[in-house]
């Protein structure tokens, strides 16, 4: 896809991002290309839900970032005016190593500055985010991948860890109180064989080496 | 900036000094080899999933003092605290005579991502300590927390008080609401859920919130100091070590990171009384043993102002503050501070046994 076919709102360098979704819409009808805000139909609806949650992700973030480097701009000529006037009011350094170091004072105390007000917090919030967002979305698609080519997916993986968790946890319950012997033992053989213990095993911890007191 | 000539010239020749000097400190590195960290002879003797605890060999004969059971950060490796003989925390407690454990969280993978912050606490830890505890029979140790290991061992101090004799917090965030704490503000709007979301949080990320806390410093200055070391080997590999350490930075389990963000920078349930942990309500007051609280008047990390409130908050009738000159991590490596600290918490801890 040319720089020209990309919808106005998109820069030119989401381009080869925007032909990786495309991609996954599986060559099927996709209304919202053509009626922007539709919702997505069709056979092939979710890949072209994550596909355009995507895009919007990838959008959000350069917009977001391009006010951080803005920020990081203004960082850099606050730190430039400080500098400076440290130089027209003192001596001026008298090797470039004095010159570097006053330099990255100056450049530390303007970022502290930006650094600490709110704005500069939400701003990192938000690409932070974002990204996480994207990774999410992302793992959606690797999700269906796996699934096509019947690989373990982490949705499988983590259904797994649950399981083991859920087992470790038991072996790590302190046992209940031993039940009262039965009043009377079982009459018959088959009452016997169907009974089944009641109780967690207790959990056993052996370290792999003793120390010596 | 006008420069007369004679001082151009200055310039000029100090810029081919330090050329100079960057060549032979290139040269240096480049015969460098393997850098050999947490040199002191330790064993471990338990471990559990990815946790190891580990006994250090004595060094010189008992002070007679309860164990010192070491409960260090999980965002960070412990061999910081004995990253080389001559900057040792731990040898310096070993050479007092004093039998040191180490709780080490290890590299946890997506196998840990369940594993829930009380789990950490009321489970790894609480099962170290008993261990400790068993292995000489006692009924309470010395407990040692370091930075979040602190915050930690605080929570564990206040769920089991009669298992702690002494509590020593070092740079510890308490107060996770202080205007100084820079890392604090940004965590307020991320939304930790999302972040964790997709599994555990990578080391790497915590890496750049790191450096971007003072980036000039931390990415640029550094790496221009190291080209004026004249390629003396000893600093050289000082500052490897050290360079190891920073970045050598395990992945954060998510839901343990998830509730710790939320908890305790969002929401800074510690310090309100509000926090749950395993289903049992943790209250402060409940921390009675006598409490040594270590700060770093420097650290930009956890700033004096989120580790003072401490002795206002808890039980304890024995509390007492030390402010060190120093930062987060020079507390344990600096010049003065690798002998001077631990001299006072060996003092301390005499003087309550």
């Amino acid at each position: 896809m040319s720089d020209a076919e990309l919808p106005p709102s998109m820069p030119p360098h989401l381009a080869p991002w925007k032909d990786f979704v495309d991609g996954l819409g599986m060559g099927s009808f996709n209304p919202s290309e053509m009626f922007p805000g539709a919702p997505a139909l069709g056979l092939s609806r979710e890949y072209q839900e994550t596909a355009r949650r995507l895009v919007e992700l990838g959008q959000q973030f350069h917009q977001r970032y391009t006010e951080f480097a803005q920020q990081n701009a203004t960082v850099m000529q606050d730190a430039f005016h400080v500098m400076k006037k440290r130089v027209d009011a003192r001596l001026p350094p008298k090797s470039p190593a004095e010159l570097y170091d006053a330099w990255i004072d100056c450049a530390e105390d303007a970022y502290h500055q930006a650094a600490h007000s709110d704005s500069f917090a939400r701003l990192l919030a938000d690409l932070c985010n974002i990204s996480s967002a994207m990774k999410v979305e992302r793992g959606k698609l690797t999700e269906q991948l796996a699934r096509h080519l019947d690989l373990p997916s982490r949705a499988e993986v983590d259904s797994l860890h649950r399981q083991v968790r859920a087992l470790t946890a038991a072996l790590h319950r302190p046992a209940p109180a031993a039940a009262p012997a039965p009043a009377k033992p079982a009459k018959s053989a088959k009452a016997a064989r169907t009974a089944r213990p009641t109780q967690n095993p207790r959990a056993v911890r052996t370290p792999r080496k003793r120390a010596k007191k | 900036m006008n420069a007369a000539p004679d001082s151009l010239a200055q310039l000029l020749q100090s810029a081919a000094a330090m050329q100079e000097s960057g060549r032979s400190v290139l040269k240096s590195m480049l015969g460098m080899g393997e850098i050999e960290v947490g040199t002191s002879e330790k064993r471990c003797v338990y471990s559990e999933d990815k946790i190891s605890l580990y006994r250090y060999a004595p060094l010189a004969r008992s002070a007679g003092l309860k164990p010192l059971l070491i409960c260090y950060a999980m965002v960070n490796r412990p061999y910081l605290l004995d990253l080389q003989p001559d900057r040792s925390f731990i040898r310096e407690l070993l050479h007092a005579g004093l039998d040191v454990y180490l709780l080490d969280w290890g590299y946890p993978d997506g196998a840990d991502r369940f594993s829930g912050f009380d789990e950490y606490v009321d489970g790894y830890l609480r099962r170290c300590v008993e261990f400790v505890l068993k292995e000489h029979a006692i009924d309470s140790l010395t407990l040692l927390g370091v930075c979040q290991g602190g915050t930690m061992s605080l929570c564990y101090a206040a769920l089991y008080p009669t298992q702690i004799a002494q509590l020593i917090t070092m740079v510890t965030p308490v107060d996770f609401k202080t205007p100084e704490n820079l890392l604090s503000k940004w965590a307020q709007h991320i939304d930790v859920g999302l972040l964790t979301q997709s599994g555990n949080v990578s080391g790497d990320f915590l890496n750049l919130v790191y450096l971007s806390l003072m980036p000039f410093r931390l990415t640029q200055q550094k790496y221009v100091n190291l080209l004026q070391m004249q390629g003396d080997r000893v600093q050289l590999e000082n500052f490897m070590r050290m360079e190891k350490w920073i970045f050598d930075s395990p992945d954060q389990p998510a839901t343990a990171f998830r509730e710790f963000i939320q908890w305790f920078f969002q929401e800074n349930r510690l310090i309100r009384d509000e926090l749950t942990l395993a289903g049992k309500p943790l209250r402060l007051k409940n921390v009675t043993a006598p409490v040594l609280n270590i700060f770093a008047s420097k650290d930009h990390l956890v700033p004096p102002s989120a580790s003072i409130p401490l002795g206002a908050h808890i039980g304890s009738k024995d509390y007492e503050a030390l402010e060190i000159d120093a930062g987060h991590i020079g507390l344990y490596v600096g010049g003065k501070t690798r002998k001077t600290v631990p001299a006072a918490v060996m003092a301390w801890l005499r003087k309550r046994n």
